[in-house]
């Protein structure tokens, strides 16, 4: 397939979105506490590497994208959904941060579990 | 993977300074990859995951040093050398060639 100046338009304003139009259940809701995973593949993520281990509360359920860690590898969309994941700058850095600041991360379903 | 991409929390890297009125590109190549992203995106055929991944398996000195752009270009010369669209020879050889160019 080739870009045509017809393609032009949609790709340079929604950029490659990774929506997927599937419905599925989202494992978690507006306000839930979570941990995030230990996860530590050699393939991608988008995962980064200062939440692993770490406590967060759900804020935004943004809907349902492809899963990166599976579609950078040719290994499926594997739809799921990705939230806004608010943690507080103690939980992150230590004693020695801000008690008034967080940090919101976009984190899909696979990436964490209930707590 | 734990590559030099993922930079959240490290230390002694110095200021972010953020640039008084910056273009949208700061030289005419810029724009150029951006257009690019486009038109390899449709061609080959690859995902933003691709994509992404293709940047973090940058040489991480490398991945350092360059900047936003550069890290796409490495993208698309990674991505299109392992479909065999184009091969590392004729990159090399047009890369020789116009270095020869005035700029």
């Amino acid at each position: 397939m080739l870009l045509t100046a017809e393609l032009v338009p949609a790709i340079t304003s929604a950029g490659a979105s990774a929506r997927v139009a599937a419905h599925v259940a989202p494992r978690f809701r507006v306000g839930d506490a979570v941990l995030i995973r230990n996860w530590q593949p050699t393939t991608h993520t988008r995962l980064p590497g200062y939440i692993r281990g770490k406590k967060g509360i759900v804020e935004k359920d943004y809907g349902v994208f492809a899963f990166p860690d599976t579609h950078a590898h040719g290994k499926g969309e594997k739809p799921q959904h990705c939230y806004s994941v608010r943690f507080t700058a103690r939980e992150l850095w230590g004693e020695q941060a801000s008690d008034r600041d967080s940090l919101r991360v976009d984190v899909f379903d696979d990436y964490m579990d209930p707590r | 993977m734990n590559g030099i991409h993922d930079l959240g929390g490290r230390h002694g890297l110095g200021p972010i300074n953020p640039e008084p009125n910056e273009p949208v590109f700061h030289a005419p190549w810029e724009g150029r990859a951006f257009g690019l992203f486009a038109a390899t995106f449709v061609f080959a055929g690859y995902t933003v995951d691709e994509f992404r991944h293709a940047i973090e398996n940058m040489d991480p000195a490398h991945y350092l040093e360059s900047s936003y752009y550069e890290h796409w270009m490495s993208a698309f010369e990674n991505l299109l050398t392992k479909r065999g669209i184009v091969t590392r020879e004729e990159l090399d050889a047009k890369v020789a060639a116009l270095s020869k160019e005035p700029n």
